[in-house]
């Protein structure tokens, strides 16, 4: 029963880390709209006052046929540039409704499911997979990584790829040193950031200022008090205490130790640049300002996680890969005699000898859950590639007792498993009639040795 | 019910946004555009032809109203795709108002350079051969400073140094002479031995890697053939470790035998091979003959059943044997318990762990939300170090070990807290019998008998 109801997909809830799949494009249409409408309205009216004293001039002999023809042709120039920008926007807008209608068509698959048990969830959920480690990967500046992924999946519409690029594009462009690509950003978007009342443009306005000042040449200094006077001295009211800092600076150079001068020649100044540039063009595109991976992560890891994961008994990683090294070649082709010459299995069973779990049953210490089993999986968690970094994160809480077989007892050296199991297992291995055999440790027993135990 | 109603508030959701491809877009008024250029170079032409006053201005005022007529059409163009734009966002606050996320998790963002370990890891084992060699690339080379995440920057300035130390291993790559080795060092120091130990592999690891992608690559090539039908790389690798997959209990040797069977079975009409002697029903059954000698013992009611089939061939879709030789999704079937098999012959868990971890983390998303919720209009917070204070429940599917919580103290077992078996086999968490306890004896919370302490067993499930 409980299981039904974890199983079920709770739709409202479900697409919590979807949420800008379907938000951005709508952020871009009218991120990409608002130029062009300013654009237009500027040159209509531009245009159209143009027209009309061109027309009152050539009807009161002010202008001559030829004076109207390059009139004419300015309104031309005026007329082409605007086609020009409206095409690219409508390029854009094209592009952006393709993204939508994929991105419907992505979440109505997951709408048409009720339970993760429908068989298409692992397809979607797959997919959702490659949506957040894209996203991931362009976060973190691995474009080349994200294109390649998106590309081989065909997947480009549902994911975000060129809005990084340019993201990424301009944060390097910081971090090498340079404001001029992240200063002409800040023009396209002056408004939406003045209404976010963010620091961008004063930020990148003084570190301007700091590099004239860390030329310590008189000249450049005379270029930054004027530099100072336009861009800086604006913000007296919205930053007093940074704006007197800054001109406090004219009295230090760059080799000074008092402090705040000290760290404003700093270089890591310009990765909290590229911070502060990053943190505004997420909250203007209405995005998550973390990864999603991260919190997908850090919450999934935590539900799968047990106590068992880390314990003591589970040192897998590590010695287990080494292990693994070792071992896996041999493993393939252990018993190449039995397998190369077909023979009735009940012969095999007799003579076999006993089927190992493959790698570990020559370390017998090495996992005691399951992984050496007939038919249990590997944890994902105790898997190499997750266990490293599940390390330091909660274990899940659970209320009640979730076992994975019933019918369980103990052996004789405090192991507890399915009887179910541990029978299948001593008649695979051949074993005579009233013994069982531990499935990890590989000790065998009496059945008169085992007790039954009780969960309540 | 609520989730009913989320359900359809999604749908609506979907519905209308489905109709927006169809709403008016810039496209309209860039025609309108077009126009007003039309009419001016049209003018223009008839002005340059002429060069006399006259038509200049008569040219020139017959110009003015259909400019601004045209004008105004391109700005109702603009108009009806901005309000497109806002008939879209309507339709996301009404049905989709964006919910709050919880922070980036410093347990999970300090440590980027294993996030990207398991990324590389993943993409081997999705035979992304080439996206994760680009990955490893990027990662390597690149030497991103810092995400885009605050706390990643803000934990330690020396975020890019443990990059290295983390990442050269992961690609096979020498480790920088930089002070990275040392930054990291200083960086989980507060880390048990245990996990130093497992730094230490780190070198190793990159060579599992190594030995990782080329089992991957091994299995993909494998999967690949099963992909175009062709099962004899499978059935090869399943006879080379019919050993260890029998005792995992599995059946991968004779299910694929058996498809291949039933493929030679269908005959060039179906399968496309040659039609000769070794294939169609001869060729089956000189299959069969070959080679279903070795599965009689287990499996003998089964063969049974595919050379019957030999009779009903003639109408094989009115035959009981019409099941078993649909193919369907046999062929995926049968790829998906090939994987499976051959990952946990690795070792490594048959889904990718990423996979499940981000899956798990979608379901169980909603309940840190409303914890979150629930402690911030409380203004506490409930600090257990190491679980979770909130139930995260998982399906059946998601569950790899097994959970023993003491009925008693309702509490989960761990390594300093065991189940413990008392001589009536009831389990019980060791600090409860240890409370339960009167000098040495204790009773059953669960039925009439009585023990001691040094009968009761530590047990591992």
């Amino acid at each position: 029963m409980a299981d039904l109801e974890a199983s079920k997909i709770h739709h409202e809830n479900h697409l919590l880390l979807d949420q800008s799949c379907l938000r951005l494009p709508y952020e871009l249409l009218r991120k990409n709209f608002r130029p062009v409408h300013q654009s237009f309205e500027i040159t209509a009216k531009h245009v159209k006052e143009e027209l009309l004293k061109s027309a009152n001039g050539s009807l009161n002999g002010a202008a001559s046929p030829q004076d109207v023809v390059k009139e004419l042709d300015q309104m031309l120039v005026k007329m082409r540039g605007l086609k020009r920008k409206l095409a690219v926007a409508v390029d854009e807008e094209d592009r952006l409704y393709r993204q939508l209608d994929a991105r419907v068509a992505h979440l109505r698959e997951l709408s048409a499911m009720n339970t993760i048990d429908d068989v298409k969830y692992e397809a979607w959920s797959r997919q959702r997979l490659d949506r957040l480690l894209i996203d991931y990967m362009l976060r973190h500046g691995y474009d080349a990584s994200a294109t390649a992924l998106a590309d081989e999946r065909g997947m480009r519409d549902l994911v975000d790829v060129d809005t990084f690029v340019v993201m990424s594009r301009i944060r390097k462009s910081l971090e090498a040193g340079s404001v001029q690509e992240a200063l002409h950003w800040c023009n396209e978007n002056k408004k939406e950031l003045r209404k976010m009342e963010s620091n961008l443009e004063f930020m990148l306005r003084c570190q301007q200022y700091i590099e004239m000042m860390r030329t310590a040449s008189p000249a450049k200094m005379l270029d930054a008090i004027n530099h100072a006077k336009k861009y800086i001295i604006p913000f007296q009211d919205t930053y007093p205490v940074e704006v007197s800092t800054m001109a406090g600076l004219l009295a230090y150079g760059p080799d000074t130790n008092i402090e705040p001068y000290k760290s404003l020649y700093s270089e890591s100044r310009w990765h909290k640049l590229a911070d502060t540039f990053v943190d505004a063009h997420l909250k203007l595109l209405n995005l998550p300002m973390t990864p999603l991976l991260h919190i997908a992560l850090s919450t999934g890891l935590s539900a799968l996680k047990t106590p068992a994961c880390h314990g003591p008994n589970n040192n897998t990683h590590g010695a287990r890969s080494k292990q693994q090294q070792q071992q896996q070649p041999p493993s393939a082709n252990t018993t190449p005699t039995q397998t190369t010459q077909p023979q009735p299995q009940s012969q095999q069973q007799q003579q076999a000898p006993p089927p190992p779990p493959p790698t570990y049953e020559s370390q017998p210490h090495q996992h005691h859950h399951g992984t050496a089993s007939l038919t249990t999986r590997v944890c994902p968690i105790c898997s190499t590639e997750l266990n490293a970094l599940a390390r330091r994160v909660r274990y899940a809480h659970h209320s009640k007792s979730r076992l994975l077989e019933h019918d369980l007892v103990l052996l004789p050296n405090g192991r507890v498993y399915g009887r179910a199991r541990l029978e299948e297992y001593a008649a695979k291995s051949g074993l005579q009639p009233g013994k069982v055999k531990d499935l990890v440790t590989g000790e065998v027993f009496e059945w008169e040795g085992v007790r039954k135990v009780f969960v309540t | 019910m609520a989730s009913a109603e989320a359900k359809q508030k999604l749908d609506a959701l979907l519905d209308e946004l489905a109709k927006a491809h169809k709403l008016p877009r810039l496209s309209k008024a860039a025609q309108d555009v077009d126009r007003i250029i039309e009419l001016l170079t049209e003018a223009r032409e008839n002005i340059a032809g002429a060069m006399d006053p006259h038509t200049t201005s008569l040219t020139m005022t017959k110009l003015q109203n259909p400019v601004k007529t045209a004008f105004d059409k391109a700005m109702d163009g603009l108009k009806a795709a901005s309000s497109s734009h806002k008939k879209i966002g309507r339709a996301l606050d009404k049905n989709f108002p964006v919910k709050e996320l919880p922070p980036d998790d410093d347990e999970v963002a300090k440590r980027v350079p294993l996030i990207n370990r398991a990324i590389a890891m993943h993409l081997l084992r999705e035979g992304q051969f080439s996206v994760a060699s680009t990955f490893i690339d990027e990662v390597q080379t690149k030497h991103p400073r810092r995400a885009s995440s605050r706390s990643v920057d803000r934990m330690d300035e020396d975020d890019d140094d443990d990059n290295d130390a983390h990442r050269s291993p992961l690609a096979n790559g020498a480790h920088d002479g930089e002070n990275g080795d040392y930054g990291y060092e200083d960086d989980y120091d507060d880390y048990d031995q245990d996990m130093d130990q497992d730094e230490d592999e780190y070198d190793l690891s990159s060579l599992h890697s190594q030995e990782l992608q080329d089992r991957f690559a091994e299995m993909y090539r494998i999967l690949q053939q099963l992909k175009a039908h062709n099962l004899l790389p499978a059935i090869d690798w399943a006879r080379a470790n019919s050993a260890e997959l029998e005792a995992r209990g599995s059946n991968l040797e004779f299910e694929l035998s058996k498809l291949q069977y039933v493929w030679l079975f269908l005959g060039p009409a179906v399968n496309g091979l040659p039609d000769d002697e070794h294939n169609g029903l001869s060729g089956a059954l000189a299959y069969a003959r070959r080679h279903f000698d070795r599965f009689q013992d287990r499996h003998l009611r089964e063969i049974q059943q595919l050379a019957s089939a030999m009779l009903f061939a003639p109408n094989l879709a009115g035959s009981p044997y019409h099941a078993t030789f649909t193919l369907t999704n046999a062929f995926t079937d049968v790829a998906a318990s090939f994987t499976r098999e051959f990952c946990s012959l690795l070792g490594l868990s048959a889904e990718s762990p990423l996979y499940l971890a981000v899956t798990a983390g979608a379901l169980a998303l909603p309940r840190q939300i409303k914890y979150m919720q629930a402690t911030r209009a409380k203004g506490t917070e409930w600090t257990t170090k190491q679980e979770l204070p909130f139930e995260t429940p998982l399906p059946e599917s998601m569950l790899f070990h097994s959970i023993f919580v003491c009925p008693v103290s309702k509490e989960q077992t761990t390594e300093d807290n065991p189940p413990m078996v008392i001589p009536c086999g009831h389990m019980l968490a060791r600090e409860t019998l240890q409370k339960l306890c009167k000098g040495n004896r204790f009773k059953c919370p669960y039925c009439p008998s009585e023990g001691q302490m040094k009968d009761a067993r530590r047990v591992i499930l």
